[in-house]
């Protein structure tokens, strides 16, 4: 089943938290006029041509009290679309609207902007109300008019919609906005499961085993969490409905732990109840669907292509942990890694043509590498900068979470695809580890 | 004599070894490197029978092929049962010859105490990645079992659990400290 992820699906979902009431999305112009012009600028810039020159006017407000407003959404917007590494931004020039509050296109392109954004923000009776308007100043063209509410305490949720549809519109891919991180802490004392924004933000404990949770991994369309959880005793797989909260478990001997989702009804873990370990696929409910790995050994953390036919995972088949691809329809085996003695923690990219892993080095540092899925094109992309693990894919592909000990105790960072701007992603007490990044957005 | 007071000293010994509660895993996550205090006991291991059954380590008497020293080898500061834990080399699950020598002391136990079961726990040190850990430790706790096991321990009796690298005895680092973590671990149940 194709969990193809796409920006139509995206915004037609719909969602209903109990504790957070749906941002709407009010269009006030139809969009095919501006998809095409859209579509138009894509193909004009080049792929790959590097970062986008991009403006972005501090919000009007119609009424001066809601000034704070408006600068709450332009640090959101502004933050939240440098943090994607896709934009240079630049401050609009001082003219940048003339006397009748026309767009001096002339003044943005002598700053070098390609890309122009401004829009106003309103609070009517606590609907908060966002209209923006995005130009290519080349040209002098409209791309986007598009107008945003929801209440006071969804500003975040607010400005990131507005985000994504300008990185959708300017690269044609899904973006990051509204994606979730999920994590192991230690911060109460114990190991317990948390959520965040792609950014840091809105950080949440999702258990409260009071024991030891480890492995999270989100389903892509975001309705189950799945971990591992020593709540019985054992290292056992629990697959929580996060709507409802009911939990499932496998209910075999042995371990369960360390879980990769197939798409959004199926997850493969790691099971010992036939005598090794092994990986099997599992329902949403628990039950075994059936048997992925039949080779002596530990077989371990699989990760799967987007389309969910091949598998990536670890296997000491032949004394320490290699990584090895597994085509499901034909059973087929391959290696992966052969450099480095000791390769492990797979994650395949949601582009399709990368894989993430670990390498533990004999010097004892651990660093993060990425090959192409044929194993061509091996990069390095940590190097003397302590333990970095567990590397996890942003849904567009561009970038990484990964945990590091450079600073001491292990630490969420971001770094892009190709190990450039490592930086902290959490400031935040304890430890953090294992991260996952979801490949839905809210 | 002194084979009657080393008898008391081991009855004494598996009286008070009894295990901490693992069916609910509640402690805060801490090393255990500070001073090991007495472990809760649930329901405590029966008393023993005879201190005949266990032929004692007196350095007159030559010692049979299973000495009942509750020192040494398999038995440090954090175990104090009446079965020794096991080390292993790093990233193995091999059983040295210590470890099969250990093995063999705790067969001859649990042989003479048919109503006792055994949990296993398996350890790893802090090193190379969690999840694969977690199945080494598995393997090392799997891999003493099987061996109880084939010396004729019935596999009913035996538990075993993993706990990777999340629950370290010395939480110290260096070759010391690691050595130290890398156990199958040994409690009564």
């Amino acid at each position: 089943m194709m969990f193809a992820y796409n920006f139509k699906t995206c915004f037609g979902m719909q969602f209903f938290r109990y504790i957070v009431a749906v941002v709407m999305i009010v269009l006030c112009f139809p969009l095919p006029l501006f998809a095409a012009e859209g579509g138009e600028y894509i193909a004009i810039r080049k792929e790959g041509s590097g970062k986008i020159a991009l403006a972005i006017n501090k919000l009007d407000t119609p009424v001066k009290d809601e000034s704070r407003l408006a600068q709450r959404l332009d640090a959101i917007i502004h933050d939240g679309l440098d943090f994607t590494g896709l934009f240079t931004m630049i401050s609009p020039p001082l003219n940048v609207k003339d006397n009748s509050n026309r767009v001096n296109f002339g003044a943005l392109d002598s700053v070098g902007a390609a890309v122009y954004a401004d829009g106003s923000v309103s609070n009517t009776s606590g609907t908060v109300i966002l209209d923006m308007e995005v130009y290519d100043t080349a040209g002098a063209k409209l791309l986007l008019k598009k107008t945003y509410n929801g209440n006071q305490l969804q500003l975040r949720k607010i400005g990131y919609a507005f985000c994504a549809d300008l990185v959708e519109l300017l690269t044609g891919k899904k973006s990051i906005f509204g994606s979730k991180i999920v994590f192991v802490s230690n911060k109460t004392g114990f190991k317990e499961i948390y959520e965040c924004d792609f950014d840091g933000h809105e950080l949440r404990q999702l258990t409260n085993s009071h024991s030891i949770s480890l492995t999270p991994a989100l389903s892509p369309d975001g309705r189950y969490l799945a971990y591992t959880d020593f709540s019985s005793g054992r290292p056992a797989l629990y697959i929580k409905n996060l709507s409802n909260g009911r939990l499932s478990t496998i209910g075999k001997s042995g371990i369960s732990i360390d879980p990769g989702w197939r798409n959004s009804r199926e997850v493969a873990t790691t099971l010992s109840f036939e005598g090794d370990q092994e990986i099997y696929l599992i329902k949403a409910d628990g039950a075994i669907a059936r048997r992925l790995t039949f080779s002596k050994g530990i077989d371990l953390s699989p990760s799967f292509s987007p389309d969910g036919n091949k598998m990536a995972y670890v296997s000491d088949r032949n004394g320490l942990p290699q990584i090895f691809i597994e085509d499901l329809s034909s059973g087929q085996v391959n290696r992966l890694t052969f450099s480095g003695r000791y390769n492990t923690q797979p994650s395949w990219s949601p582009a399709g043509d990368k894989i993430a892993y670990t390498t533990w080095e004999s010097g004892g540092e651990i660093n993060i590498f990425v090959t192409g899925i044929d194993g061509s094109g091996l990069k390095q992309l940590t190097e003397q900068s302590g333990e970095n693990e567990s590397p996890s894919w942003s849904p567009d592909g561009r970038m990484i979470v990964f945990t590091s000990t450079r600073q001491g105790s292990k630490k969420m960072y971001i770094m892009g695809s190709t190990g450039e701007n490592q930086r902290p992603l959490l400031p935040s007490e304890g430890e953090q580890m294992q991260p996952c990044w979801s490949l839905f957005c809210q | 004599m002194k084979s009657k007071i080393n008898g008391i000293v081991i009855l004494a010994l598996m009286v008070t070894a009894g295990c901490s509660s693992r069916s609910a895993v509640t402690a805060p996550e801490a090393g255990r490197s500070q001073a090991p205090s007495p472990k809760i006991s649930s329901p405590v291991a029966q008393t023993v029978t005879s201190p005949t059954v266990l032929p004692t380590a007196s350095p007159n008497v030559s010692v049979p092929s299973s000495p009942a020293s509750s020192s040494g080898y398999g038995f440090d500061q954090w175990q104090n049962g009446p079965l020794g834990d096991v080390f292993f080399e790093f990233d193995s699950t091999v059983l040295t010859a210590d470890a099969q020598s250990q093995l063999k002391q705790n067969a001859a136990w649990l042989d003479n105490n048919s109503a006792n079961k055994a949990l296993i726990e398996g350890h790893c040190d802090s090193r190379g990645t969690s999840e694969y850990n977690m199945a080494l430790g598995e393997r090392r706790a799997s891999t003493a079992k099987e061996y109880l096991v084939r010396l004729g321990i019935a596999s009913l009796r035996l538990e075993t659990v993993s706990f990777g690298e999340e629950r370290p005895f010395d939480s110290g680092k260096g070759e010391n400290a690691w050595a130290k973590n890398r156990r199958a671990h040994f409690l009564m149940k």
